[in-house]
């Protein structure tokens, strides 16, 4: 009497069910992380995970997850329970996430443009390539103060100062000299916006054609204005590839970026059994797993490094080591409450 | 023939709304049919008894027969619903479980309209329910208990 559909775009896909409202589940395969928590949450075992291991390191044409559209009931706790943003759910089109009835994690990541200062470590960091940093670098003529002239009567346009001028403000007109006009070149110019009064042309010119002075040095910065040298920018994070890792806030010198996690945990690796074999170092999205390198020939180090610092406790390491040497435990999960006994029984479930 | 049980039901409808204290006109307006062919039904004119009696043997069905053979017949969700509510002597109460996920699945295949969910919740109205059971049949975590509290033939 009541079916559901299922629409596949290459990797992507929705099921849908259509009646008076329409539920439909839509997973995006590039967001999924490969951890299983849907496979685990569905109360029908329509979710079977993929074999992610070899997805993440063959880059096979493969989903992560396949929904059996005929065993799926659209209740949508798969996308309640997905620590990333991979499976949304939505009812008439509204997202479950924006319904105050559904139990939802709490997690998040901010940066304060006011005390961020744009260094961009963070956006380096950032395993998930979700942040982004705008800056604007104030104009080099700001920081600087000076004078500068070329005496262009004894200048003897020799292309000294051109060649080593560090901020290339000096420019010569070179040509060739004519029996009209036996000269070596017809002007030469300093960009004031360019120079930054580091004196350097005026100590190698050969005649001493260039009179320069730099106020900094000789006064200090009185008359430099502050707010003209600022650096102004703007963060922006994708909250769709943001996985809440908490790299952003670790690596941030200012402490600009805060992040808040939904899961707490531990992350124990059996050193005895792991066989390097680099899986869960590939499909970690939180980039906590490493190859340690030794410093000196012939020491022994870790055969994988972890800095649960970075963790979020999500299980996709566990899930694909082939000779189970790693074990995650999720302690405690933070998420909003619900009327719901069921749902909220599920989501203590995540806990291990 | 599927007119004339349709009429059967109908006369059936409008002997119960009667009863319960409805005038003709209010009995029209509801059943969606002209007032004097209310008048014809109560009067038991342009009426044949092998109608009626057809028509009185499917509201004694199993509930779900009695359903889908009248939505069959009527071929329209509410003027099943309606004309259900009217006739069944059936009264039920119905559990939902906190193994509710609130799938909506019983919502969606509710000819009775009697589901909503709230709370993330299947909350049924027993007024409406006809006791057909096939929200429980389709139920995936089996959290639907519809038990037969009257049952007046």
């Amino acid at each position: 009497m009541v079916t559901n559909t299922k629409e596949v775009k290459a990797l992507d896909f929705d099921v849908t069910r259509s009646t008076e409202e329409e539920r439909k589940l839509s997973f995006k395969d590039d967001v999924c992380i490969g951890c299983g928590i849907c496979e685990r949450v569905c109360p029908v075992e329509a979710i079977e995970l993929g074999d992610i291991g070899a997805i993440v390191r063959t880059g096979a044409d493969e989903p992560k997850i396949c929904v059996d559209e005929h065993k799926c009931v659209l209740c949508g706790m798969c996308s309640v329970g997905c620590p990333v943003d991979a499976l949304d759910f939505t009812v008439d089109g509204e997202s479950i996430k924006d319904m105050d009835v559904y139990p939802h994690f709490v997690s998040s990541a901010e940066i304060d443009d006011d005390t961020c200062i744009y260094c961009k470590a963070c956006e380096t960091a950032c395993p998930r390539e979700a942040i982004t940093i705008a800056r604007d670098l104030p104009d080099r003529a700001k920081l600087v103060t000076g004078e500068i002239e070329i005496d262009k009567e004894t200048c003897i346009d020799c292309g000294v100062c051109e060649e080593m001028c560090p901020a290339d403000a000096i420019t010569i007109d070179h040509k060739l000299p004519t029996s009209a006009d036996p000269t070596v070149a017809s002007d030469i110019n300093v960009d004031k916006d360019k120079c930054v009064y580091c004196l350097i042309c005026r100590r190698s010119c050969p005649v001493d054609a260039i009179k320069a002075v730099c106020r900094t040095c000789s006064y200090g910065e009185y008359d430099l204005d502050p707010a003209a040298g600022e650096i102004k920018g703007s963060s922006f994070i994708d909250d769709e590839q943001c996985v809440r890792c908490g790299w952003c806030e670790e690596i941030c010198p200012v402490d600009a970026a805060k992040v808040k996690k939904a899961f707490k945990g531990e992350l124990s690796i059996d050193q005895d059994k792991c066989t390097t074999c680099g899986a869960c170092v590939d499909i970690c999205p939180c980039d906590v797993l490493s190859f340690p390198q030794p410093e000196e020939p012939g020491q022994m180090v870790e055969k994988v490094f972890k800095d649960e610092k970075y963790c979020i406790f999500c299980g996709a390491c566990q899930n694909v080591c082939p000779v189970e040497a790693i074990d995650v435990k999720r302690t405690d999960v933070d998420y909003t409450p619900t009327k719901s006994k069921s749902w909220k029984s599920k989501m203590e479930s995540l806990k291990t | 023939m599927p007119r004339h049980i349709v009429s059967g039901l109908k006369y059936l409808a409008a002997v119960e709304l009667v009863r319960d204290g409805l005038s003709q006109k209010e009995v029209a307006k509801t059943l969606d049919v002209d007032r004097s062919t209310v008048s014809h039904y109560l009067n038991g004119r342009n009426l044949s008894w092998s109608s009626i009696e057809i028509a009185e043997t499917i509201t004694k069905m199993c509930p779900k027969d009695f359903l889908m053979l009248t939505y069959a017949l009527l071929d329209d969700k509410e003027k099943t619903r309606l004309m259900v509510k009217i006739c069944s002597k059936v009264k039920c109460d119905a559990i939902v479980k906190d193994s509710c996920i609130a799938c909506g699945i019983c919502v969606d295949t509710c000819l009775m309209r009697a589901i909503v969910l709230d709370n993330l919740k299947a909350r049924i109205d027993c007024e409406w329910c006809c006791g057909c059971l096939i929200c429980r049949d389709n139920c995936p975590t089996e959290s639907i208990e519809i038990l037969e509290v009257e049952n007046g033939y």
